[in-house]
């Protein structure tokens, strides 16, 4: 009989779920917007509509993500780290670093060959630290988020931008923007000055190739290039990075069934109840 | 892209001393020098930090001092320290700690990784030392930990480290009643560091030598008293801008016949200017002091944005390290070291009698009131520089308790029934934060607005201020 | 549950909640309470005076308001802490406060608190820096000032029989605390971590007579514990400075980790080396404060003329407890704007690779607020290593 796992990402901007048996049957990106925490079970349950199962089918459920603690249809939580890690393995077995350039955090996971974390360091006190950084200077630009990227690939020369501060950055930009500086040079100079942030970081780990790059950073096409030029190295980006914490999550569900049978143990299910997730 | 990555170089700064202009090619030729050394191999180098009040052993040992905080500096004056720190944080350093040393420690790493200077090294870059020393106790927790922690990267490499602490300042205290002990354990300790010196060069210490030296230095410490007092002239000739150049031969040439020529010339240059009444500002409207903190290295031309506003700055606390012998009543003695060890003492304790005389006074306190009357001040500013705690702790307090128990301007205010009453008023003060050499810090539109706004201050006092 | 044990370990609840209050009545009574911050304070010394030492808390609940007006953001946030709770008058039953060289957070910030606090007893007791055998012959100059200083507050001589009979009582508690870390390791524990920071932190409040009276009730409840409360699982090691609270602790707890030993001050550090008897006391004192205690703030000078050597000798008691206790994984948590620890974070990260212990370097700021993010990097470390 095919058993199916599912893995919940409740991330700080959108929850994400992916269901797998030997492969992914269904995976779902939620929308943004405030509720979308509370409303986690939405995403739940329109990925088990796409997959045509209803929730009793699952076997067992993982959370992840920010929103992991409390989420009444789960039977247990890991980490967004030990998550990812084994996401990324399961697409990427030559990987060995793993970047996940996240709205509000950045992660860098060191994984041995066999997709064991051996170490990992995260930043998420400050903006200019993160995805976030982009974010404001594009609105401060007035340009789509989208396309920054892709904009900033067409600089000839970046700008330097000293600054890390979020709020005097996007001073510094606007002063520069009224100088006469062209978009995609700012960009790109944006753009480079968040990702020496993230290598030095990373650095703090020993990068070993192969090194993907996950997360909403990993679609920004500028950002990937920088961050490349800046470790030295090539990078792997998965087809969808915002669903690998969900798939990690799921697959870390099958493991644990997997080990169950081995042991010839029964798997400690909680009772779970598809509803709201209960903010406090 | 090593081209893209720096930004255009800085243009030279204006000094107010001929004196001052002549320190770039100085500090150039130290670093110049020691890689010269180095690669001459007949001298021993040594990584160290000034205030050790060791100079005149090192040169009479003949050994190179490779300052690594003046490394650093340079690095900020170049806006070129991001990608040491950025090294230095890889390793697992934190931010918040001393930027001067994680840049010396980023850039040590990468230079033993590499086996060579890492790429477009200001200057050429630090040279490899044959040793470290160093000193702490009292003075600054990171100069303990720096060197340790570059040793990870240089094993061979022996540090000495040194303790030459100094009385704390207690009101229920006489330091006479203690110092005797502490001028014990110094002595100690500058007789280790000349052991360690001549286990390391093979060489004996000519003591003849280092008494000449001490006496020199001794001599520069006078001179440079001397030659700040001029500054105190109406017009200020001089203002902490330069000094932040003249610090050069204070801090890193003390015991050479250079440095004392240097404050010789000095000093003649400001008694022509005083003559002239030629001031480091044409109109000077308002005489500022810097009253504490370590300058921002990428910033110095922030000196001469007060200056376009009609502020001069007489005086600074900020490296001056020496205090008039003549002024101090030290014990006389022969010995050369212990004579060294005396004169440390007096200078961290130069303030303590007078301190003690007046009511809710402390040392910084009592050095600010007698240099503001000195100078004839207008106002003090400050600079707190997030990643050192050693100067830039008890700035807010020293402002706080100034203002209590000292109020030296005369304004009229409105009293009851109508009539102008005299009251007496603190001086104002400015706080600016950034850091000594992280750029990342800084906002030049921020530090000018509150210097604006500052600058309206003191105009306000100058113009109600009561005769 | 057993009558008696809701007894001392509650005492010990309420004497950790509402810090200070034995103190609080002692001081009423008239008895000169002294405070003090960090290891390095000679408490023999106080206690010989005939005073009482009392370790002075922050809280990392209160965010700091009172003592940002005269006190610098960028000192250690736990010292911030505790002069913002001293402006606050947290600490009115103080007769005075001794304040040691440990760091530049306490020097350069002395006279903020010897003026702006009305205390009538303040005295700053320089601990040198290297470890020379002329440091400690200037050490002990340095102690007798200190005791000076102290019999001219009190109007009373302390003799060198005082200080003999201060140390005697201090090392008993030194024993008792080491007992009670015997229970920790046990797998599970038979004490949870967070118990033994409670315990210890009332511990630094009480005279001495009182708090190894306390050890002593303690010690029985634990020893009638046929079992263990507490799960098994990864046996951490906390490696750091002043952690005065439990949160943290608590926090692995919670995720399933179990804190069995640690070398924090108000932990190892501060208590497991004893003075020596026999002998000039004060002689003594200074080899155990500048000799024994390991701390980052000590310089050691590197003999082995190695790396490696360096690091076996610098943080070699860290490899013998994670032994002893028989360590999974070890947390070095700093604060930031730490120069002492904070300069050493590369040498210890090296240090436990060495010992092949998994280590999570944690960089935090003294506050309650960080509990979220330290819970991420902490669950994600135990799924790491479990």
């Amino acid at each position: 009989m095919t058993a199916y796992f599912a893995g919940i990402d409740v991330g700080s901007t959108m929850t994400k779920a992916v269901i797998l048996n030997d492969g992914v049957v269904a995976s779902v990106i939620g929308s943004t917007g405030p509720e979308q925490r509370r409303l986690a079970n939405k995403v739940m349950e329109e990925a088990l509509k796409r997959a045509a199962l209803p929730f009793a089918a699952i076997t067992y459920v993982v959370a992840t993500g920010y929103g992991r603690i409390n989420v009444p249809f789960a039977d247990a939580q890991f980490t967004e780290i030990t998550c990812h890690a084994r996401g990324i393995a399961s697409l990427f077995p030559e990987a060995k670093t793993i970047i996940d350039v996240g709205g509000q955090d950045i992660k860098a996971i060191r994984i041995d060959g066999a997709g064991k974390i051996t170490d990992f360091v995260m930043n998420d006190k400050c903006a200019a630290g993160s995805g976030r950084f982009i974010e404001v200077i594009a609105d401060t630009l007035g340009i789509p988020l989208n396309t920054v990227g892709d904009l900033s690939l067409q600089s000839k020369n970046p700008a330097k931008i000293s600054n890390i501060c979020t709020i005097w950055a996007q001073q510094e930009v606007a002063a520069s923007l009224a100088q006469g500086i062209p978009i995609p040079d700012l960009l790109a100079g944006v753009h480079r000055s968040l990702t020496e942030r993230i290598s030095t970081m990373v650095n703090r780990l020993r990068v070993e190739e192969a090194i993907v790059v996950t997360g909403g950073g990993a679609k920004n096409k500028g950002l990937l290039k920088a961050l490349s030029e800046q470790l030295g190295h090539e990078i792997l980006v998965p087809e969808e990075p915002l669903i690998t914490g969900a798939l990690g999550a799921a697959l870390l569900g099958k493991e644990m069934a997997q080990r169950a049978k081995l042991k010839d143990a029964p798997l400690k299910t909680k009772e779970r109840i598809l509803e709201e997730i209960e903010i406090f | 892209m090593a081209e893209e990555q720096k930004e255009a170089k800085p243009k030279k700064r204006m000094t107010a001393t001929q004196a001052a202009a002549s320190i770039g090619p100085l500090v150039k030729e130290f670093i110049t020098g020691t890689l010269r050394a180095r690669a001459e191999g007949k001298q021993k180098l040594a990584y160290t930090f000034i205030v050790c009040h060791h100079e005149e052993i090192l040169r009479a040992m003949d050994v190179v001092p490779v300052w690594t905080e003046n490394f650093a500096g340079i690095c900020g004056a170049k806006r070129d320290a991001e990608r040491f720190l950025q090294r230095a944080e890889s390793l697992g350093l934190s931010r918040s700690l001393c930027t001067y040393a994680l840049c010396g420690i980023g850039f040590d790493q990468w230079r033993e990784e590499l086996g060579q200077m890492p790429p477009d090294s200001p200057w050429g870059g630090q040279a490899r030392p044959d040793v470290m020393i160093s000193t702490g106790q009292i003075l600054c927790d990171p100069r303990s930990k720096w060197y340790q922690a570059s040793q990870q990267f240089m094993p061979d490499v022996p540090i000495y480290n040194m303790d030459l602490p100094y009385p704390m300042f207690q009101r229920d205290q006489d330091h006479r009643d203690v110092w005797g002990y502490y001028h014990k354990y110094i002595v100690k300790q500058l007789r280790g560091l000349v052991s360690f010196l001549e286990g390391q060069t093979g060489k004996k210490m000519d003591y003849d030598r280092l008494r000449e030296l001490t006496d020199l230095s001794d001599r520069t410490w006078n001179l440079i008293d001397e030659t700040y007092e001029l500054r105190g002239a109406v017009p200020c000739p001089m203002g902490t801008g330069d000094a932040m150049n003249t610090m050069v031969p204070l801090c890193f040439m003390m015991a050479t016949q250079t440095a004392y020529d240097f404050f010789v010339n000095l000093k003649k240059e400001l008694e022509e200017k005083v003559a002239r009444r030629e001031g480091e500002v044409q109109q000077e409207k308002y005489r500022l002091m810097w009253g504490g903190g370590l300058p921002a290295w990428y910033a110095l031309n922030d000196f001469n944005y007060f200056n376009s506003k009609g502020a001069s700055f007489p005086v600074e606390t900020t490296y001056r390290m020496v205090a008039p012998l003549t002024k101090m009543d030290i014990p006389d003695t022969q010995d050369p070291i212990e004579h060294l060890a005396w004169r440390w003492l007096g200078y961290w304790t130069f303030w303590y009698d007078k301190a003690k005389k007046r009511p809710g006074s402390e040392p910084d306190v009592e050095r600010l009131i007698n240099w503001i009357e000195e100078y004839k001040i207008d106002g003090i500013v400050m600079h707190e520089a997030f990643s050192c705690r050693t100067w830039h702790v008890g700035l807010i307090w020293q402002l706080h308790q100034l203002a209590k128990i000292y109020k030296p301007i005369p304004v009229f205010v409105a009293g009851k029934g109508g009539t102008k009453e005299k009251v007496y008023r603190e001086l104002p003060s400015l706080i600016l934060e950034s850091d000594i050499i992280d750029i990342t810090s800084y906002s030049e539109v921020d530090t000018r607005n509150k210097i604006d706004a500052f600058i309206e201050t003191l105009e306000s006092n100058r113009i109600s201020k009561a005769s | 549950m057993n009558g008696r044990e809701k007894g001392i370990l509650d005492t010990v609840e309420r004497y950790y909640k509402d810090y200070g209050l034995r103190a609080k009545d002692l001081s009423a009574e008239g008895k000169k309470v002294i405070g003090y911050m960090c290891s390095f304070v000679p408490l023999e010394m106080i206690t010989a005076a005939g005073c009482i030492p009392f370790r002075v808390r922050g809280n990392i609940h209160e965010p700091v308001t009172t003592g940002d007006t005269l006190l610098e953001t960028i000192v250690c946030p736990y010292y911030r802490s505790c002069f913002d709770l001293s402006a606050k008058q947290k600490y009115e039953f103080l007769s005075g406060l001794v304040i040691p060289h440990g760091c530049d957070s306490m020097v350069r910030s002395y006279s903020v608190w010897s003026y702006s606090l009305p205390f009538s007893y303040f005295h700053f007791v320089n601990i040198p820096t290297v470890c020379a055998e002329s440091s400690f012959e200037f050490f002990g100059a340095e102690l007798n000032t200190f005791r000076k200083s102290l019999e001219k507050f009190t109007g009373k001589r302390i003799t060198d029989d005082d200080l003999a009979q201060a140390i005697r009582v201090h090392n008993e508690y030194r024993d008792k605390v080491r007992a009670l870390y015997e229970f920790r390791k046990a797998d599970p524990p038979l004490i949870a971590g967070s118990e033994v920071t409670r315990v210890l932190t009332v511990g630094s409040s009480l005279p001495i007579g009182e708090a190894n009276a306390l050890l002593d009730q303690v010690l029985a409840e634990i020893g009638r514990r046929e079992k263990t409360l507490l799960k098994k699982g990864p046996r951490l090691f906390i490696d750091g400075a002043c952690i005065d609270n439990i949160e943290l602790i608590k926090l692995v707890e919670e995720i399933g980790g179990n804190v069995v030993a640690d070398a924090l001050c108000n932990g190892a550090r501060d208590h497991f080396p004893h003075t020596d008897v026999g002998g000039d006391p004060v002689d003594a004192l200074a080899r155990r404060y500048l000799g024994k205690i390991n701390c980052p703030k000590t310089y050691r000078e590197n003999k082995a003329g190695t790396f490696e050597g360096d690091t076996a000798t610098r943080f070699g008691d860290i490899g013998a407890y994670a032994k002893e206790f028989k360590v999974d994984g070890a947390i070095l948590y700093v604060y930031k704007y730490c120069d002492p620890f904070g300069f050493e974070v590369p040498a210890r990260k090296a240090y436990y690779k060495s010992i092949h212990v998994p280590l999570l370097h944690l960089e935090d700021v003294y506050s309650g607020g960080t509990m979220g993010q330290l819970r991420t990097r902490i669950q994600a470390f135990l799924e790491m290593i479990g």
